[in-house]
């Protein structure tokens, strides 16, 4: 499999595009930030961490193996701020499993961002890669986060209580899904409706 | 950690390491595809079943993450080998570990897998000091989901279509119960019977 999107992709208020050099100082403003760090695997990050990330992140733009992760910008389009990254990750090869993932700057949520965004990661994994499933996860008190997967339409799957330890604590963690077929028909009928 | 070495007997039954002479009795079910499911030694054939029942017969304690313990199910009267019940020990900063279970089409409707069930929880969430124990189970089997949620275990997850097994896609259940939750009730009942008897 070899899958690489062609960039940037405009929606109706954003552009998805390859991370650049001098997105470290925006990438900075938010992952510095404990409240957004607080479900996030990764602790809050220095200003050369953040520049690591960014620079590891320019060439992540293709899924081939398993693990393989594409990062991309999410930039107002109206006025070209960069909101935060959005990420489809490869998980399974043989039975076609990806994930998906979203960071937005606190400043930018509930404006829809986050799931617009996610849209375009839904169609780039089902469309592009032909992936037959995708999953999102998150914390079960990120309720901002599995909003955005409601809306997605994405199915709750699990309800995993004290599987791990996160941070020092229990973890407790939702996944939600999306197969191929129900993305095709929720996009059917969303078109239907208009 | 310690498993317990001596085999644990509950009212019917006995949970005791693998031997080479249950060849015959595992070779009833074991080459069954729904058996085959969850199985990490596979035993198509009698060939692969003896080298099935060598690995089991050598998982008896658990040294690190990712060790099973693997033991036959017998029934105390007859000796007759009724099925196989493991546990593997998944994580150990969270200590987690996971159940698996095949019991003989033959011998199902019994209740022996609950009865091994228990007397395995008991020893996971007692001496083994384990903080959550998980169950598998295919979507299908609706006789194996019902009996893991007779035992107090939640469903936890419900997979659609995650994987593929034998060219066709996967559903699956994911059952847990934590230590707090689990009650030791299989002990306490058999013990109350002993003292009136």
């Amino acid at each position: 499999m070899y899958y690489s999107p062609t960039l940037p992709i405009l929606t109706s208020r954003l552009r998805l595009r390859a991370f650049v050099p001098s997105d470290v100082d925006a990438v900075f403003d938010y992952r510095r930030r404990e409240d957004v760090t607080q479900y996030l695997t990764d602790p809050p990050m220095n200003q050369q961490r953040c520049a690591e990330i960014v620079g590891a992140r320019l060439s992540q733009l293709s899924l081939a193996e398993e693990g393989d992760k594409i990062f991309l910008a999410v930039e107002r389009r109206s006025d070209s701020a960069m909101l935060g990254e959005v990420t489809l990750i490869l998980r399974n090869l043989e039975a076609r499993q990806g994930e998906i993932g979203y960071i937005l700057h606190p400043r930018h949520h509930g404006q829809g961002y986050a799931t617009e965004a996610s849209q375009t990661l839904l169609k780039m994994g089902f469309d592009g890669a032909g992936l037959h499933r995708i999953y999102a996860r998150c914390d079960v008190r990120n309720a901002a986060s599995y909003g955005v997967m409601e809306r997605l339409g994405m199915r709750r799957e699990a309800h995993f209580r004290e599987h791990a330890l996160f941070k020092g604590a229990w973890d407790e963690e939702f996944v939600y899904a999306l197969l191929e077929d129900e993305w095709r028909g929720s996009i059917g009928r969303s078109l239907g409706d208009r | 950690m310690k498993f317990p070495c001596s085999p644990i007997e509950t009212k019917r039954l006995l949970l005791r390491p693998f031997e080479r002479t249950d060849l015959d009795q595992v070779m009833d079910y074991y080459a069954l595809p729904e058996v085959q499911r969850y199985l990490d030694v596979k035993g198509r054939d009698r060939t692969e079943c003896v080298s099935a029942i060598e690995a089991m017969s050598r998982q008896r304690r658990f040294n690190r993450p990712g060790d099973v313990v693997s033991l036959a199910i017998v029934r105390r009267n007859d000796r007759k080998l009724v099925g196989q019940i493991s546990l593997r020990w998944t994580d150990a900063t969270a200590s987690q570990a996971e159940v698996r279970f095949v019991v003989n089409p033959d011998f199902c409707g019994e209740g022996y897998c609950t009865e091994a069930m228990r007397a395995v929880l008991d020893v996971a969430f007692g001496e083994l000091g384990f903080h959550r124990v998980f169950a598998r189970c295919g979507a299908k089997n609706r006789g194996t989901a019902q009996m893991l949620k007779k035992l107090g275990m939640r469903l936890e997850a419900h997979y659609r279509e995650h994987a593929l097994f034998q060219g066709e896609w996967d559903e699956e259940l994911h059952f847990a119960i934590l230590d707090r939750e689990w009650q030791r009730g299989g002990k306490v009942k058999e013990l109350t019977t002993h003292l009136v008897a």
